[in-house]
Formats: structure tokens, sequence, C-alpha cells
């Protein structure tokens, strides 16, 4: 912050969304904003990483040459690769009724610029690609070969919007047809999924280049070219509604 | 001859020839209430926060705002407070009654208390930090192909943190590519 490195540890909770103090300066951070809450450096904010998440195997086919965290023996009994559904069970302390989601529904949040919208993960499961115009950008959000990774794009290839087809073992896919603002369009969600690798490729409308998962260009006229990525968060819709007011939800007609 | 001891008189005055003990001195009111405030303040310091700032219990802005602003400042408001309480008790502490020592004597204990638990994070009590972070190569790491991480990359330099580990530590601090990072689940 300011050229200054920090560094974080955890300090409390926050309703259910963690709190961390930095140790230089002890000011108070929400995690899930990266804001200053209090504390000499309160209303700042943090720089967001554009991460990822995705599964191991398919990280290392993408960075073989990559670091993994090791796990750290004395705590090898408190991780648990299946606390999803253990934490799915515990109580929440806000809620946002009126809407079709229930607090503990994941969804995927972006924000373009200040607009948010949130991707219920079963439906964004369901129909993947989905194409969808947030604040007047194009997205195209894409579940991985693997069914579980996904990545968030802006849908332009040479400064045009595009639509993508899902390209699975020779038989096109097409994307989820582009949306107007509410999240509303027509399409065919019938599932048409093969996972492996090999026959997993996306397919642009305007070049017919075929892509990866990383969303960059592997044949085709724009062969070598990579779309723009955008950060999303995989939450739960309660914290992500709590963090983003005035977010909407993107629905399928 | 018998001379009943005037309850404000320190002399002391012989009964049935054995010496009377010197009348109690009656607590100081305001001393009392100085001593109350002081322990609840130096109490306060570290209980509020810990009440307010809880798992599973709703947390309105105005009472977070409070608990922030009493944790900032517990080591300092604790010491204070509890040294303002220490002499306040040295005073109340002669002319006490046996059951008036020993509350002042719970109550110091439990400042001593919250002055110690507002100098430590209890929250890495529960959620350990990472210390002395290891990495490995991916060819060398024994994770599921099916189990989730989040990863970064910089430059040349891609690193991964399995979600498993990060849903207990939480918060990782990390350089990537030159690049300070927080990693957090």
């Amino acid at each position: 912050m300011n050229g200054r490195e920090l560094h974080f540890y955890l300090a409390g909770i926050n309703n259910q969304n963690f709190l961390m103090r930095d140790r230089e300066t002890g000011t108070w951070w929400q995690q899930i904003t990266g804001k200053a809450i209090y504390g000499p450096l309160q209303g700042s904010a943090l720089d967001l990483v554009l991460s990822d998440e995705l599964t191991f195997g398919e990280w290392r086919t993408e960075f073989p040459r990559g670091e993994v965290l090791a796990p750290v023996p004395q705590y090898l009994k408190e991780y648990d690769s299946k606390w999803e559904p253990e934490v799915a069970k515990l109580p929440v302390v806000i809620s946002f009724p009126g809407t079709e989601l229930k607090p503990r529904d994941v969804v995927i949040g972006v924000d373009v610029n200040g607009v948010a919208r949130a991707y219920p993960w079963e439906t964004f499961v369901k129909q993947s690609p989905v194409m969808d115009r947030v604040n007047g950008t194009l997205l195209l959000l894409v579940l991985g070969p693997d069914g579980k990774s996904f990545r968030v794009f802006v849908s332009r290839v040479n400064g045009q919007d595009a639509e993508f087809f899902l390209q699975t073992n020779g038989a096109n896919r097409m994307a989820a047809s582009p949306v107007d603002e509410n999240g509303k369009g027509n399409f065919d969600d019938k599932p048409n999924r093969d996972f492996s690798a090999k026959a997993w490729m996306l397919v642009d409308s305007l070049t017919a280049s075929q892509w990866n998962f990383q969303g960059c260009a592997v044949s085709g006229p724009v062969h070598g070219k990579c779309l723009e990525r955008l950060p999303a968060l995989k939450d739960y819709w309660f914290d992500w509604r709590n963090y983003h007011s005035e977010t909407t939800i993107y629905r399928r007609q | 001859m018998t001379v009943s001891p005037s309850p404000t008189s320190e002399a002391s005055a012989e009964i049935g020839g054995q010496a009377a003990r010197p009348a109690k001195r009656p607590i100081s009111l305001w001393t009392l209430i100085a001593f109350s405030l002081s322990a609840i303040a130096a109490i306060g310091f570290f209980f509020v926060p810990a009440f307010v700032i809880r798992p599973f219990r709703y947390q309105s802005p105005r009472a977070l705002w409070l608990a922030m602003a009493l944790r900032q400042h517990a080591p300092a408001g604790t010491s204070i407070a509890g040294l303002v309480c220490i002499v306040l008790a040295c005073l109340l502490w002669r002319h006490a009654s046996l059951w008036r020592k020993i509350s002042i004597s719970v109550v110091i204990l439990v400042m001593a208390l919250a002055a110690a638990m507002s100098r430590v994070n209890y929250f890495e009590w529960m959620f350990h930090p990472i210390a002395g972070a290891q990495f490995q190569a991916q060819s060398e790491s024994k994770l599921d192909p099916t189990e989730m991480i989040m990863s970064v990359r910089f430059g040349d330099e891609a690193r991964a943190y399995p979600i498993s580990q990060m849903a207990y530590h939480h918060i990782f601090n990390d350089v990537v590519d030159g690049i300070p990072i927080a990693i957090t689940y």
C-alpha cells in the first residue's frame, strides 16, 4: 500500500466474512472487498490480483512448471478436502429474502466497473458457456473441461463483440446467445459435455478460431491472441449480496 | 469500667482489661466507584470486542466499529485502566472485610486475564498461520487431480494454493515474481 509491503493476519469475523489486520499499521481490512475499514489506512483498498479457482489436474496441465504450497505436517488433520458439504450445513446470520436464491447457494460473482452480477453455479454449469452483457461489456463465462474449473473473459475479438461455441468431439454446441442487460435470452440448455481436454475447444463466431480454456486462440486467424480475463469470485449468495447490494442475478429465460 | 469505642475514633480503649480493636475506616464511596469503573474499563477493552466479533453472530456496523476501536486500543487501555484499578485496590484493601478482599482479588484476576488476552490473537489459536511455508513442484505434489486450488501467475512464476489448506489457514502472505500478495479464503 503506497509502496509499503503489508503482511496480514486473521483478526476476526464480520457476518461470516473474515477480518484481517496488517502487522505494519494494525489497520483492519475486510477480506471479500480488500478494503480497510478501520485504522490508520482506513479507506484504502488493496489491488485484487487476477486468480483462478481450478482443479489441480487442470492447473498442472496449464502450468507444468508451477509450484504448489506444501501442506504443513502439524496441521494435516485440519485439512479437509470435503469441507464444503459440512460448511453448507452451518447457519447464516444474514439473509436476503425476496430472491430465488438461498443464502448458501453458490454463485459466481462478477463486478464490471461497479456493476455486479451473480451467476448461480448450478445454472452456470448447465448452460456453460454463458454469454452475458454487464455494464455494456459482453462477458464469456466458461466451465472448464473438468467440469469444476471456471473462468470469465471479455468476449471481444479484435475489438468486436464475439459469440463463442463450445466444440466437443467435432460437434459444435452454441454458447448461450448474447443476452440483454437483465440477463435474459434464448438458448438451448441441453447438456452436451465431453470434458476431455483434447475434445474441449471454443470457437468464435467472427474468425472461427479455436480457443482453449485459458482463453487463448490455438488455431485460426487470431492464433496466439488471448481474451481479456476478468476477476470472478465463487462465493455464497448471502456473502456476495451483503457486499454488493445492487447486484443483479443472472436468470435463464 | 467499660468504654464503648467511638465508631470514628482511632484510639484504642480497654474493655474488660483487653485492648479493643481499632474501628475500621469506612471505605470511601468514591474510591469504590473509581475502582469499579476502572475495572469495568480494563475488562471491557477485551471482553466487548470478544463478545461482538464471534462466528455465527450478527455484527451491526456500529457494534463492529466499537469492537474494532476497543480492540485497537486494548493493550494501552488495559494497561492504564489496570494500573489505576490496582492502585485503588490497594487503597481499598487495608480496610476491606474478608469478602470484599476476595471480591477485589477476583476482579484483579479477571482484569489481568483481559490485559493478557488483549495482547494475543486467539483467532490464530483456532486457525494457525502458515509459518515457514514450503513449495513443491507440481510433479511432487500428492494432491488428487480433482482437488480445488487457487492459483496466480506473475511472469513465469505460477503458484497453486490448495483450498483444503487455505480453508483452514485462511490467510497466507506470499511473494510471487517479486510481487507481495495475500492469499485469502
